[in-house]
């Protein structure tokens, strides 16, 4: 398939494809007096090796004339807490315009999504799936930060029929991804000012009008989600470290999320030519304290070891992030890392050992594990510099009051964005906002609210704050919670309604439990020793569940019944007086009486005679 | 002796709301769902004042449904009068309100007996009937009605404790009412811009006291009435073109003030599509809740058209004699029909009720009515916390007394109704409820 799309490798891929075939063959003929079925493997296994020799050449000899590229990478990172945290990224490089892109064809870039995108006129778009809260005083910063459940925001090349393209995106986007994101429409979007900038290169300036945001805290991430997944990688999840991803160790982790995102970058320092970045993760945090032995490994984490890189990938590494060992050596990796990495970035220092998957397959499969000589003892955690919390206070179902609570760690006063994301259903008086800061009151440097509209729009409130040094920021606000009609709760509506994470975003001055990519990176290698004047940092908060009051369900014909009966007893009596004269009339109520007595008396007076 | 009753009662009545609004109640009073609704809220009024402050259209949210004058009205109170004097105009605006309808109750009740008079006199004199010259005279009202009643009214307005939370729950509400007593004082003194300007004030700010227009062109026409046989076309037109231009002016300020026609889709469009379904006394709310999709809008234009449209024809024929009689049956059913009604209207009409003290012995549902208010009033607040804190209740607890609470004041209202139309046949044909002997019995037919 490769040689026919690329006629000017032809050659040389078939010559490379003819001795691996001999190869083959040679080798066939020295297996045949094994076992069957030990045959089968080695020939497998062989194939499977020759196979990647041909991609690793293919590559190398045709970059100049293919113009995409994907790359696959893994971080590993024990985290302070005693937890591992695995980040996968696949990376997806296209050196073509997005905007004038047809996506008629494809070669690596899964056209699906390519297809999705061009047709609704999208410049970025953003997706994740998150099951579980990325706990930020404990774990310090993810690679990506998502927010619980599902989360979309794109931009677009303009804002013409932009609800009507929003609404398509997302509809499509819950087909690619098999996820609840069709029930985004307009009543739960938001185009924020600040909290969200393309990330990627811009032609010409965009304003806000071009951006959607929209959370669906509610939605639960599981299997069916991660097989379309994977079906966007180029090698899907039979070669390389996809193969990893088997869905019963990865639901059962105490955070994964799913991103999928999009966005063009600058192919060169001037940015003449742009290229399409397709990004794919999966984030997770498993606990190994839970289990028997501190020890953790490829295989005890995913239940497989590595068996091969993608032979469609350049780059197919594995990083074990061993900063924490280099103080107390509590453990050592096996095998041995060919490769350590010193990396400096922003004042922190940290050492990556580093497997590339091509070299290290060639053995045959193997794992990376991590072998405690001695029991870890857990220290204290140092807080990340900037984190926060969001809780409702208040009990009822009536009324009720949300805070979020903004921690400052740093030396010197942070300028951070506050998103709150609140739905229509719970609606905010925004005279009750009281942002606190050690017992005084402080003032947001810039405030934009856009009040909600019942079953239209969300409440919508940015506020750029400037947080003291060393200090916790309290920002409260009053809400109602809504009645709603009987059909708009949910099934179970008692379990109450979520509400979408506030996001948090702020501009580190240092690289303190800093691990995301840099804004011009595009792979995990891009991150080492990558020093910037900002760490872009997107915190987001819990979710919240809030219980509003319900009706009783089953009434509906007696309500409709008994209030019609009070307007009819009103219609009776005033119809009556209005239309009617009043007359004397001889009382009529004694006639049954009478008549009933008369009867009676004539009968005694019949047996009397 | 009557002045310094009446300056004892306003003093104690401005007492006991000066003390609940000082008191750690008047929080719970005004969060009650029975006293603040979405339309007269004050802190709705804050959240708007506070919106329009920061530069932001009140009318884009969902909270804010007052009329833009309004808007402007209480944004300069909040800016400029501290929280006490606040309180003390809500205070002084109620007592205000009820010191009018004490003197629209002194008037109603001198006209209503001079008409009275009159008639009988008119009458004797036409037929010489015998049975006219004896009646009892239980039945005329005493001279002594007047001044007792405009006694009576200011005291059931200053001390009925549905008014009473009202006021001290600062809704906007004191304001209506305010207008409302206006509106009444100025068409029984037959001042045509007052009354037309109080009732467009209120029909821009709620949209049923647009009805109170039907007793104000009677009022306002009787006086020609006596001069000359004619119908009164002139004088009727006068008063509607003056009405509509008035309103038509103030809607033409309000756009001017806030600046578009948005304002008309948070007031006047909230009232009629009933968006908002928190729990209040009325109707609505429950009924809208469990209604299915497909039927909400018939059934939201029916329920309309019961408020503000079904009894008006009739009622003002009926009892276009008495329209101040005419003028409380609208605003009773407004008060129990309209989609966000709240206690303070409640608590209005009734405190016009000692006005028709002589109605009150032809009266059958008084003891039922008031003990299902009293029960309401009880109950309500108790089911409340049993379905929205204690979550032991549900909402059906709730909209039954809700319903029992619009049983009761429709009981009340087509009582009265009923009582003075009884009355009118009692004067006509004597007290006597004996045909050739027998007892007869009053039916309408």
């Amino acid at each position: 398939m490769r040689i026919a799309v690329y006629p000017k490798c032809e050659k040389f891929l078939t010559s490379i494809c003819e001795w691996a075939k001999g190869c083959l063959k040679v080798i066939q003929l020295q297996l045949q007096s094994c076992a069957k079925m030990r045959t089968a493997f080695a020939m497998y296994f062989i194939q499977a090796l020759i196979l990647s020799a041909i991609g690793d050449v293919g590559f190398v000899s045709c970059t100049s004339d293919v113009d995409d590229a994907f790359n696959e990478e893994l971080m590993l990172k024990p985290l302070p807490s005693g937890h591992v945290y695995a980040h996968f990224q696949f990376t997806t490089l296209w050196r073509t315009d997005i905007e004038t892109e047809t996506f008629q064809h494809s070669r690596l870039f899964p056209r699906g999504l390519g297809e999705i995108i061009g047709r609704h006129n999208v410049r970025e778009l953003h997706v994740s799936l998150t099951e579980g809260l990325w706990r930020y005083e404990k774990w310090g910063y993810p690679l990506q930060d998502t927010g619980s459940g599902a989360e979309v925001y794109a931009w677009f090349n303009d804002d013409r029929r932009i609800d009507e393209n929003w609404k398509s995106l997302t509809n499509a986007l819950a087909g690619l991804l098999c996820a609840s994101l069709n029930f985004v429409d307009v009543s739960n979007s938001l185009s924020p000012d600040f909290t969200f900038r393309p990330s990627g290169a811009i032609p010409r300036p965009l304003n806000s009008s071009c951006l959607r945001y929209s959370s669906l805290p509610r939605e639960i991430v599981c299997t069916e989600n991660l097989t379309p997944f994977k079906k966007l990688l180029p090698c899907d999840s039979k070669k390389g470290l996809a193969t990893l991803l088997n869905s019963a160790y990865i639901h059962n982790t105490n955070y994964h999320s799913i991103a999928v995102d999009v966005r063009p970058v600058c192919t060169n320092a001037a940015c003449t030519q742009t290229t399409i970045e397709l990004r794919q993760t999966i984030s997770l945090v498993y606990d190994t304290m839970t289990t028997d032995s501190q020890d953790w490994s490829v295989r005890k984490l995913f239940g497989i070891g590595l068996r091969s890189a993608c032979p469609l990938a350049t780059l197919s590494r594995v990083y074990v992030d061993v900063t924490d060992n280099e103080t107390s050596e509590t453990y050592r990796l096996v095998p041995e890392p060919p490769e350590t990495l010193i990396s400096l970035r922003g004042g922190q220092e940290n050492r990556i050992a580093v497997y590339d998957i091509k070299s290290l397959s060639n053995a045959g499969m193997f794992n990376v594990a991590a072998v405690h000589s001695k029991a870890k003892i857990y220290g204290v955690e140092i807080p990340p510099v900037l984190f926060a919390n969001r809780y409702v206070v208040g009990y009822g179902q009536e009324r009720g009051g949300l805070v979020t609570k903004l921690h400052n760690n740093y030396w010197k006063p942070l300028d951070v964005v506050l998103l709150e994301n609140i739905p229509w259903y719970i609606p905010v008086y925004t005279h009750t906002i009281r942002i606190t800061c050690q017992g005084k009151l402080l003032k947001p440097l810039i405030k934009r609210y856009v009040p909600g509209r019942e079953r239209e729009r969300p409440y919508y409130l940015e506020m750029v704050l400037r947080l003291p040094p060393r200090s916790v920021t309290e920002f409260s606000i009053e809400l109602d919670y809504l009645f709603l009609k009987w059909q708009e709760y949910p099934p179970d509506a008692n379990h109450g309604f979520y509400m979408g994470p506030a996001i948090i975003t702020s501009l580190l001055p240092t690289a303190r439990n800093y691990t995301a990519l840099p804004q011009d990176g595009s792979t995990i290698s891009s991150s080492f020793n990558a020093s910037r004047d900002g760490y872009l940092v997107q915190l987001r908060t819990e979710i919240l569940l809030v219980s509003l009051p319900t009706p009783d369900f089953s009434m509906p014909y007696n309500v409709i019944c008994l209030a019609c009966t009070a307007v009819a007893l009103a219609f009776g009596p005033l119809h009556n007086i209005t239309t009617k004269r009043l007359v004397l009339k001889p009382s009529k109520k004694n006639k049954l009486v009478s008549y009933i007595r008369e009867k009676l008396s004539k009968t005694k007076v019949d047996k009397i005679e | 002796m009557s002045t310094t009753q009446k300056f004892v009662f306003f003093a104690l009545a401005a007492t006991i709301r000066l003390l609940l609004i000082y008191s750690e109640y008047q929080k719970i009073i005004a969060d009650r769902v029975e006293v603040s609704t979405a339309l007269n809220s004050w802190k709705k009024v804050t959240e708007g004042v506070y919106l329009r402050e920061a530069g932001i259209d009140p009318y884009t949210g969902d909270l804010f449904h007052e009329s833009p004058i309004g808007l402007v009205v209480f944004s300069y109170m909040q800016k400029y009068l501290s929280l006490c004097m606040l309180c003390g105009i809500f205070v002084f605006t109620d007592l205000a309100t009820a010191w009018i309808l004490g003197a629209t109750a002194y008037r109603y009740t001198s006209e209503l007996i001079a008409t009275e008079q009159k008639d009988i006199q008119k009458r004797k004199k036409e037929s010489n009937d015998e049975e006219l010259s004896t009646l009892p005279s239980s039945m005329s009202i005493p001279a002594s009605s007047v001044t007792s009643s405009a006694l009576l009214v200011p005291s059931a307005y200053l001390f009925n404790p549905y008014v009473v939370f009202n006021c001290v729950g600062l809704t906007t509400t004191v304001f209506t009412n305010f207008l409302l007593s206006a509106a009444l004082y100025s068409m029984i003194n037959k001042s045509r811009l007052c009354s037309c300007f109080t009732i467009a004030v209120l029909t821009l700010q709620g949209l049923y006291p647009i009805t109170l227009m039907v007793p104000a062109t009677i009022y306002l026409a009787r006086n020609e009435e006596g001069k000359n046989k004619n119908f009164p076309y002139g004088n009727i037109n006068k008063t509607i073109a003056m009405f509509i231009g008035i309103l038509i002016a103030l809607y033409y300020l309000s756009y001017k003030v806030s600046g578009s026609w948005s304002f008309l889709h948070s007031t006047i469009g909230f009232i009629l599509t009933v968006p908002d379904l928190r729990p209040n006394i009325g109707l609505y709310w429950y009924f809208f809740t469990e209604m299915f999709e497909h039927f909400r809008w018939l059934f939201v234009a029916s329920f309309q058209i019961n408020v503000g449209l079904l009894y008006v024809a009739p009622l003002a024929l009926r009892f276009r004699r008495d329209p101040m009689l005419l003028a409380f049956s609208y605003l009773a059913i407004a008060a129990i029909f309209k989609s966000y009604p709240c206690l303070g209207e409640v608590g209005f009409y009734m405190a016009l009720l000692p006005m028709w003290k002589h109605l009150f012995p032809h009266m059958q549902q008084g003891f039922i009515v008031s003990c299902f208010l009293l029960s309401c009033t009880v109950f309500a607040p108790t089911v409340w916390h049993l379905w929205i804190y204690s979550r032991s209740a549900n909402a059906n607890f709730y909209f039954g007394v809700t319903l029992a609470f619009a049983i009761a004041q429709i009981f009340l209202v087509t009582d009265v109704l009923f009582a003075s139309v009884k009355r009118e046949f009692s004067l006509r044909h004597g007290l006597s409820r004996e045909i050739h002997g027998n007892t007869g019995k009053l039916l309408l037919e």
